[in-house]
């Protein structure tokens, strides 16, 4: 159940509870935003942390998705529908699958059921991906993650955790599943012929809030393991409100291609510290070798293909 | 400075320039426009150092063969990049490049869109986009996305049973005007270019980068493998600013063309 509170922006789920996880010890406050149902939802407002020299507030750093990972998009926690091993698999470890009322909500936050509002066609594509994810019987059933492929918007956000750099006039997402460069000097998107993984993306700050255009998504990468998919018409609004070690992605996607309306897509995360721990999920770094300093994190080079040949085989075979 | 000869003076349609020669071949005579002392006028960073912030490629035929050529069906033909124009192989590392040569077609990992590495990732002839901050620099390389950070934070490379890189462990520092990068922690599965010149794990490179002028970067790499050659040795190409109108670094992830044609748009219907 999802209700929006009384600006009609803050995702106030009903299980979940808003809450300081800094007070609790790392690994269990890591456990905690996986798993359970606390997260820190930041409202759209002033910046008031610390700012670039070009004025951009200062949010570089390793993030995370706070709930749960792309197994299920509109079911975050559900694990996926029609696994074999009855949800004794979802995501890294054995777990059992709550009831869905005792689980994180929807990553749709609007409309209020939670679903995105596909056309019958387009739902029944979805079902039909979803129905065959266990046994793909042809090429387009295999995720196209599982090749290393791109993970596109917004499926990147709740897969590894991720590093932000900014540069003047520039705010850059280093994925796992690829890059976002978005420029921030108001030039226009490339031209519509031109189609990519992870689209092309164009921002501007408005207080916290980082506001980005996305355009130009060839509508390969899929939202999750359940099959949910934009087409080539996609326009995607993201505004990601920054907090203190916090923040909220809110996205509008519009496509009348195949949807019946626009929807709304809410995300929690949270920055990584040297506090967390390193679980190969959120904090894939590496401990800095700088004798007679302070311990800090850096990130190693994430390159994924070259290691992969048993997918990257299946590719080339050529499935029927 | 280094020394170079001022072998002549003329003047074009106006402008000044000054023909020099190098005096030993490995001197770089580039060095003669810049007086001792003089700030080069280059883009610089608010802490005073050159800022390489933008995009850039070597327009070199150094990709397809960095030794000397004549022009052949898959290569236009080269001057060569390598100070002494030889790669010094150590003769059954020759062998190997030989036939390295000769399955080109076949072998070379760009074909499969592998991460080029380093130094190749630098004049493979499609552009990289430099992003730059006083702790490091971010190679962002068109060719299969590939990121690179040039760490200047005074961190060392990984001790230890190190993991082995695409694109190498980059440690750089200042020396003046020159950022200096020590590149360990190879693995032997990448080319030094399209004609099967090639690298061991025990890679280490040296690179120097340094401005010429604004638009110009002399990048130079020093290849040390002692499984490999029998001596260290150098190369050296000029990069160049893109300035063409709405340039932009667009995603090249090449290596989902064998398989993306599986990911059609669904469409309505069966």
């Amino acid at each position: 159940m999802i209700r929006p509170n009384s600006i009609g922006r803050v995702w106030l789920p009903a299980v979940m509870i808003v809450a300081i996880l800094t007070a609790l010890p790392a690994a269990q406050a890591d456990a905690q935003m996986r798993w359970s149902s606390v997260v820190t939802i930041v409202p759209e407002g002033q910046w008031k942390g610390a700012r670039l020299a070009d004025g951009q507030p200062d949010i570089q750093g390793v993030w995370s998705n706070d709930i749960a990972n792309h197994d299920n998009f509109t079911d975050p926690q559900g694990g996926i529908p029609g696994d074999p091993s009855k949800g004794l698999n979802v995501a890294n470890g054995a777990r059992k699958v709550k009831p869905r009322s005792e689980r994180a909500p929807s990553r749709v936050s609007d409309p209020e059921d939670g679903q995105v509002p596909f056309q019958p066609w387009a739902r029944a594509k979805q079902q039909e991906l979803l129905a065959n994810f266990f046994n793909p019987t042809r090429p387009e059933y295999i995720e196209p993650g599982a090749h290393c492929a791109p993970a596109g918007v917004p499926k990147a956000l709740y897969w590894h955790g991720y590093e932000i750099r900014q540069f003047p006039g520039v705010v850059l997402f280093l994925f796992n599943g690829g890059t976002r460069i978005i420029y921030l000097d108001g030039r226009p998107h490339l031209p519509e012929t031109i189609k990519l993984w992870n689209a092309d993306s164009r921002g501007h700050w408005e207080g916290n809030t980082l506001v980005v255009d996305v355009a130009n998504n060839n509508a390969k990468a899929r939202f999750g393991r359940t099959g949910e998919f934009a087409s080539e018409n996609v326009h995607i609004v993201e505004r990601y409100a920054f907090g203190e070690g916090h923040y909220t992605y809110r996205a509008v996607f519009t496509d009348p291609t195949v949807y019946t309306r626009p929807f709304t897509v809410t995300i929690p995360a949270h920055l990584i510290t040297e506090k967390d721990p390193q679980d190969g999920w959120h904090n894939e770094q590496e401990w800095a070798n700088a004798p007679g300093k302070a311990p800090f994190f850096e990130n190693y080079e994430r390159i994924c293909v070259e290691n992969n040949h048993g997918h990257g085989a299946l590719a080339a075979a050529g499935a029927p | 400075m280094k020394a170079c000869r001022i072998i002549g003076r003329g003047g074009v349609g106006g402008a000044a320039f000054v023909l020099v020669a190098a005096l030993a071949a490995n001197v770089g005579c580039a060095d003669a426009v810049a007086k001792p002392n003089q700030r080069l006028d280059v883009p610089r960073t608010k802490e005073g150092r050159p800022d390489l912030t933008g995009i850039w490629q070597s327009i070199s035929t150094a990709d397809f063969d960095l030794e000397p050529h004549s022009t052949r069906k898959d290569a236009p033909p080269g001057a060569g990049v390598v100070e002494g124009d030889v790669i010094p192989y150590k003769p059954e590392s020759l062998k190997k490049k030989q036939e390295n040569f000769a399955a080109r077609d076949k072998l070379d990992p760009r074909l499969q869109c592998f991460t080029l590495g380093v130094p190749r990732d630098n004049y493979y002839p499609e552009p990289f986009q430099i992003l730059q901050r006083p702790r490091d620099l971010t190679l962002i390389y068109e060719f299969g996305n590939s990121v690179r950070t040039i760490h200047t934070n005074a961190t060392l490379h990984p001790e230890g049973d190190n993991p082995e890189f695409w694109l190498g462990d980059s440690r750089g520092h200042w020396e003046g005007d020159t950022l200096v990068v020590d590149v360990t922690d190879f693995t032997d599965k990448t080319w030094l270019d399209r004609s099967g010149n090639f690298h061991s794990d025990a890679l280490h490179v040296i690179e120097r980068w340094r401005f010429l002028d604004k638009d110009h970067i002399e990048y130079s790499a020093t290849l040390e493998d002692s499984k490999v050659f029998t001596r260290p040795w150098k190369l050296s190409v000029v990069l160049y600013r893109l300035k063409d109108r709405n340039i932009q670094l667009i995603e090249n992830y090449c290596y989902t063309l064998d398989y993306d044609r599986y990911y059609p748009l669904p469409k309505e219907g069966p």
